[in-house]
């Protein structure tokens, strides 16, 4: 009976000061809009009905999830490993462009084929990408967050470059100021919500999600992920593949990145322009580092974050008030999870000194 | 009567579980060379830690030159005179010997500039005023260890440290550069009236260099003795201690085929210095060969060689006849090999996971335990967990705790647990009850007897004397990774096997006698 | 040739300098943290805040200095803040960096809305822009009166500040002490000084930095503040860094080549050759640089176990 009562007191623990945290971020948000001259109920009034208001918008709002969960669990999926691949907005933009580009080629192409052509360009574009630094640093050593920081800027000034002014994939199309050709209406994922950004994306992503879960918490695999990324030593010990697995967990994440590129243009921007993302999966790193990289957690969060940044947006139309009050939003959370954590790290310590000292005098007593 | 110039007074440091300082006093007397020895983890380097105010003490005092320590810090220790030389230098490897010299006490320009010159003429004059040769503009990571060791002490002396405290400074020596560091230790004592205090385990060098020695068992003083009225026999046993009495464990059957074979290995350590220098050995089925040695003499850089976690630089060696130089852990383990490492925490298990996960990890790919390799059989797995917890008489809140909070006696039930049941016919054990209190000693023990009546190869190195002769049917000893003697159960009692851990004989001299007994 | 001519003529250098100086500004700061140990990807938010705080004071006070004035303090807080939580709390740097950029940039949007009601960019003739230079006996003097007259003066300060970094890391106790608590944090402590401490200082200085080239930013190289104005110069500023191996006079010579070849690609635009593919070369370099550093660094190592055989 009292197996999960441990593991449940830490998680409880932790959701307190999540949920703390969230309170007061959002109280922080609430002074921050009294400061500077508005009413913060209002404020969140807005932002509720921005997001829940009616169908349309709350169609955005679970886009809006949907990418900052993918992001998100790409995040959770490579550190569980231990790899931190910070290059998943590289691995996004050339995803989105192998895939557009595979679906413009195969214009008149049955979509039965086409389309997951389009998925396998992008999985394997994205993945590819991420599998350069997972190699640099297992064979080399050679850290791979410096390593996808650059590789990002890479990836996207070439997506540029190609789809840009003079590129060689720019479209023809009069009247655009760029982007590629647009992918053909029938390669396109239906619209679930008119009018809404939520397209039939949200169904590969939720399979996405699910294999994600599964995979970390319920196979062997999960497990050597688990374990070499905790102790990469114990892991070789214990005769894994460390290095195959904390590559392939590298190779997982830009795949999933690549395909949350896809469906950005598959689901609603039809061309790859190279404004496709902005910093989307930056956000998700964030999502995925709050939650501790909990499959399950990022899954909630990113709903939380897309009722923010989405009612954010809403809220600058209606009230005025600048919408970035959502980035100050989550910045804040991630800060008081830091310092959450570094002050309990202290208490422990302490915690410690005090129970030695006891031991001490029982030892002494006992004499 | 010389004066006391460190005065230790019932000092008590309690770690988490483990009590590593037990009520300790003595003296230090100024002018002379001290050494300390005992046993990995009988506390000497804790209570050093403490002189030198890296650790506060739980409970006692600490007095320097009469005057009682109140604040505990390095910087307080400095300006009482206090220096020590790591066992780790604390050297910053990119600047040269002179700027790692005066680090903190930096010669000034004008107030606030470096004064690069001085640094290197002040370094000039220490190394002519001791003796200590050492290139001033050296980069460090450029040098010897010998010459960083230099670099090390001379930062003591520019500090004006008169007490100076050296932690296994032979450990990374070699012979020659020991007997240069006796030399200048004997100088410094003579000619500077230093106090010199040396932690050590190598009982030769305590005869050869100190005047008085202090000798610690499980962080208690076991006592302090004039060095001339002891020799190292006399120091051996009490480092040694009075026997622990266990029950006689029932060993039965004959050893049979070989199943560990080395020949002529040779290991480096983390350093890349060579710690095992040609080891042959054979362990046979149905048998347990321990390993008797001090710590540092290439025990563990020779079982880890063994069990693929450590390149070997030459030689060769067989698991079950297949030669398995250059196989990784995990092929190794596929020829029938299980593991119990040496430090539990760093390479035996995952903290952060359960320990369920730990239990599992090597068989999760298993049929038993996993549809098609990948999906869990969760049931099965929480099954066999619970079955390990109570077969291995693990304590603690259940099979879902995290292993990071267990104690180290349930940590390392968890690494027996595993590594014992995948039933594989070796067995390779070090240290296998460090830490560990006295039931789950016992326990672990008898599990390990069970498993060579089975027929297991067992090749065990622990630092435990009583173990190893406990467990053993026959012992090697190992002195700076080469063996000097081999002996079958009960043909050599602890004392006599002492001389050859600490080096003072040998496998010739044990020929020779043998010859003398024959003759 | 002709081409040739378009790109490469002396207002090319003139750019180079212009689009350098913030970066190189950032990249000395990011050279302290980096130092010390400290892995900063949080310099593009304190650029940016820099940039605000300098255009609103500088506005404000109708006075460049007190702009600069004001975001020097500001990075000082910033950097005490990014040290709390990274040095004090021992929060993962990475986190923290993106946590401040995301904070950097939702702040300054929304303060630009609420303060200044305009979205996007504020630009004002009250803004006082930093002063240029200008020194009468170069005037006449070919290719030195176009490349080193009239600039801002902040172009000027930022080579005595690269100079003053060496300095100060190179000629300095407590350059020393910085780089050892960043090398060998054990040594230092052992030592009797905090590395603590000096991280906190490294943390500050790199504030302080970021402060001057945020105010460079928006007050001296443009008149203006606008949303997301730092522009990844954080990101560039760190991978000068690594390229520069950290050393003040390599990380000045790698910001001057980021700083060239993105004037270069401007250039280029103009003959037809697009920017993109010029400015990715930067960070395909430093890419390959930390492949080349550490694969020789590894090699070093294999030597030195072979010849320990040799000797058996």
């Amino acid at each position: 009976m009292n197996k999960l009562t441990d593991s449940l007191r830490n998680n409880k623990s932790y959701l307190t000061s999540l949920v703390l945290s969230i309170v007061a971020a959002l109280l922080i948000g609430a002074v921050l809009m009294l400061v500077t001259g508005y009413n913060p109920v209002e404020g969140y009034a807005a932002m509720l009905k921005g997001v829940f208001g009616n169908s349309r918008v709350f169609g955005n709002t679970l886009a809006k999830m949907l990418t900052l969960c993918l992001t998100g669990l790409a995040m959770a999926v490579c550190s569980k490993a231990g790899m931190f691949n910070v290059g998943g907005e590289g691995q996004l933009f050339l995803g989105g462009l192998a895939a557009t580009m595979t679906g413009v080629y195969l214009q008149g192409v049955s979509p039965l084929i086409a389309v997951p052509l389009a998925f396998l360009s992008a999985a394997v574009v994205g993945g590819f990408y991420a599998w350069i630094p997972a190699v640099l640093k297992v064979k080399l050593n050679v850290s791979e967050v410096i390593t996808t920081i650059m590789l990002n800027s890479v990836a996207i000034y070439f997506c540029s470059y190609l789809t840009n002014s003079s590129g060689p994939l720019r479209t023809d199309d009069k009247g655009v100021l760029g982007g590629t050709e647009a992918v053909p209406d029938a390669f396109m994922f239906d619209q679930l919500i008119p009018r809404s950004n939520l397209s039939t994306a949200i169904i590969y992503s939720a399979a996405i999600a699910f294999i994600c879960w599964y995979v970390m918490k319920k196979t062997s695999v999960g497990l050597e992920m688990k374990v070499t990324g905790e102790n990469p030593r114990f892991a070789f010990f214990s005769g894994l593949k460390k290095d195959n697995i904390m590559i392939w967990a590298m190779i997982a994440s830009g795949a999933i990145c690549g395909l949350v590129g896809m469906f950005e243009v598959y689901g609603y921007q039809q061309r790859f322009l190279d404004s496709i993302s902005n910093e989307f999966y930056y956000d998700g790193m964030l999502v995925a580092m709050i939650m501790n990289y909990s499959p399950l957690g990022i899954i909630l969060m990113s709903f939380f974050f897309a009722v923010i940044d989405i009612g954010a947006g809403a809220m600058e139309l209606s009230v005025g008030i600048s919408g970035e009050l959502s980035d100050i939003i989550f910045a804040i959370i991630i800060f008081l999870m830091a310092a959450e954590g570094g002050i309990r790290k202290y208490l422990n310590e302490k915690k410690i000194q005090k129970k030695a000292r006891e031991e001490l005098e029982l030892r002494k007593e006992a004499k | 009567m010389q004066e006391s110039i460190v005065r230790f007074e019932n000092i008590s440091m309690q770690f988490p579980g483990v009590l590593a300082n037990d009520d300790v006093s003595f003296d230090i007397k100024k002018g002379e060379v001290f050494a300390l020895v005992g046993e990995n983890g009988a506390g000497k380097s804790t209570l050093m830690n403490i002189l030198y105010g890296i650790n506060k003490p739980t409970s006692g005092n600490v007095y320097i030159k009469g005057q009682k320590v109140e604040k505990f810090s390095p910087s307080d220790a400095i300006s009482h005179g206090v220096g020590m030389v790591h066992q780790h230098f604390m050297l910053v490897p990119s600047f040269t010997v002179a700027q790692n010299i005066v680090m903190s006490k930096e010669p000034r320009k004008y107030g606030i500039f470096y004064n690069l010159k001085e640094a290197n003429n002040i370094t000039r004059r220490l190394v002519e005023e001791y003796g200590l040769e050492v290139e001033a503009e050296d980069t460090v990571e450029e040098i010897s260890v010998g010459l960083q060791q230099r670099v090390e002490i001379l930062k003591t002396l520019y500090r004006g440290a008169d007490v100076l405290i050296l932690d296994e400074p032979t450990a990374v020596l070699t012979p020659q550069e020991t007997e240069e560091l006796f030399q200048v230790i004997r100088k410094i004592v003579e000619e500077k009236q230093m106090t010199v205090i040396i932690i050590t385990h190598k009982l030769y060098e305590v005869m050869a260099i100190s005047d008085r020695v202090g000798v610690m068992r499980q962080g208690k003083l076991v006592g302090v003795e004039e060095t001339k009225n002891v020799n190292e026999r006399i120091l051996a046993s009490m480092m040694v201690g009075r026997e622990v009495l266990f029950d006689d464990i029932e060993k039965t059957g004959e050893p049979g085929e070989v199943q560990i074979k080395a020949d002529n290995l040779y290991v480096a350590d983390n350093r890349g210095l060579m710690a095992v220098n040609g080891v042959s050995l054979e362990v046979r089925a149905g048998e347990v060969l321990g390993i008797a040695a001090i710590e540092g003499n290439g025990q563990s850089e020779l079982l880890e060689a063994l069990t693929g976690m450590r390149p070997v630089q030459r030689g060769e060696f067989y698991i079950q006849g297949e030669k398995s130089n250059g196989k990784t852990p995990g092929q190794i383990r596929e020829l029938g090999l299980a593991h119990i490492p040496e430090d539990r925490v760093a390479t035996g298990v995952s903290l952060q996971s359960t320990i369920t996960e730990n239990l599992i990890i090597g068989k999760q790919r298993q049929s038993a335990f996993s549809k098609y390799k990948l999906h869990l059989k969760q049931s099965s797995v929480v099954r066999y967990a619970e079955e390990l917890f109570e077969k291995f008489d693990m304590r603690g809140s259940g099979i879902e705790t995290a292993v990071g909070s267990l104690s180290g006696g349930n940590m390392q039930k968890v690494v027996v647990a595993r590594e014992f049941s995948f039933d594989t016919p070796i067995l390779i054990i070090a240290q296998p009850t460090r830490g560990v209190d006295i039931g789950a000693i016992e326990f672990i023990h008898k599990q390990i007897i069970k498993k060579r009546n089975e027929g297991c190869a067992v090749l065990l190195a622990s630092a435990d004397l009583d173990e190893v002769f406990r467990l053993s049917d026959r012992i090697i000893t190992l002195y700076e990774g080469k063996i000097t003697g081999e002996f079958k159960a009960g043909e050599i009692d602890k004392m006599g096997i002492s001389y050859y851990m600490t080096g003072s004989r040998d496998a010739d001299t044990q020929k020779e006698e043998g010859g003398a007994q024959n003759e | 040739m002709e081409i040739l001519a378009e790109v490469f003529n002396i207002g090319l250098l003139q750019n180079t300098l212009r689009t350098a100086t913030p970066v190189i500004l950032a990249a000395m700061g990011g050279l302290l943290t980096e130092k010390a140990g400290i892995m900063n990807i949080g310099m593009d938010g304190m650029i940016l805040v820099g940039a605000f705080v300098a255009v609103s004071f500088s506005f404000a006070c109708t006075s460049a200095a007190m702009g600069v004035l004001v975001a020097v303090l500001v990075g000082i807080l910033i950097g005490i803040f990014f040290a709390i939580f990274v040095v004090k709390l021992k929060s993962d740097e990475f986190i923290i960096g993106m946590a401040l950029n995301t904070f950097a940039g939702g702040l300054t949007v929304y303060l630009l809305r609420s303060i200044f009601g305009v979205k996007g960019t504020f630009s004002d003739k009250g803004i006082v822009s930093l002063p240029t230079v200008h020194f009468d006996f170069l005037e006449g003097i070919p290719v030195l009166d176009p490349l080193l007259n009239d600039n801002s003066i902040f172009v000027y300060l930022t080579w005595i500040l690269v100079f003053l970094t060496w300095l100060f890391l190179y000629r300095t106790p407590y350059g020393f002490w910085l780089r050892a608590a960043g090398e060998h944090p054990e040594s230092l402590e052992t030592a009797g000084i905090s590395a603590q401490k000096m991280k906190f200082i490294a943390s500050i200085l790199c504030g302080v930095f970021c402060g001057f080239a945020g105010a460079h930013l928006s007050l001296g190289y443009l008149t203006m503040f606008s949303e997301g104005m730092s522009n990844s110069r954080g990101f560039i500023a760190f991978a000068c860094v690594i390229f520069g191996m950290a050393n003040p006079p390599k990380v000045f010579l790698a910001a001057l080549l980021f700083g060239f070849l993105q004037a270069v690609g401007i250039r280029l635009q103009s003959v037809g050759v697009p920017a993109d593919l010029t400015a990715i070369t930067p960070y395909l370099a430093t890419v390959l640089m930390l492949v080349y550093i550490v694969a020789s660094g590894d090699r070093k190592k294999k030597n030195k176990a072979k010849k320990q055989l040799e000797n058996i």
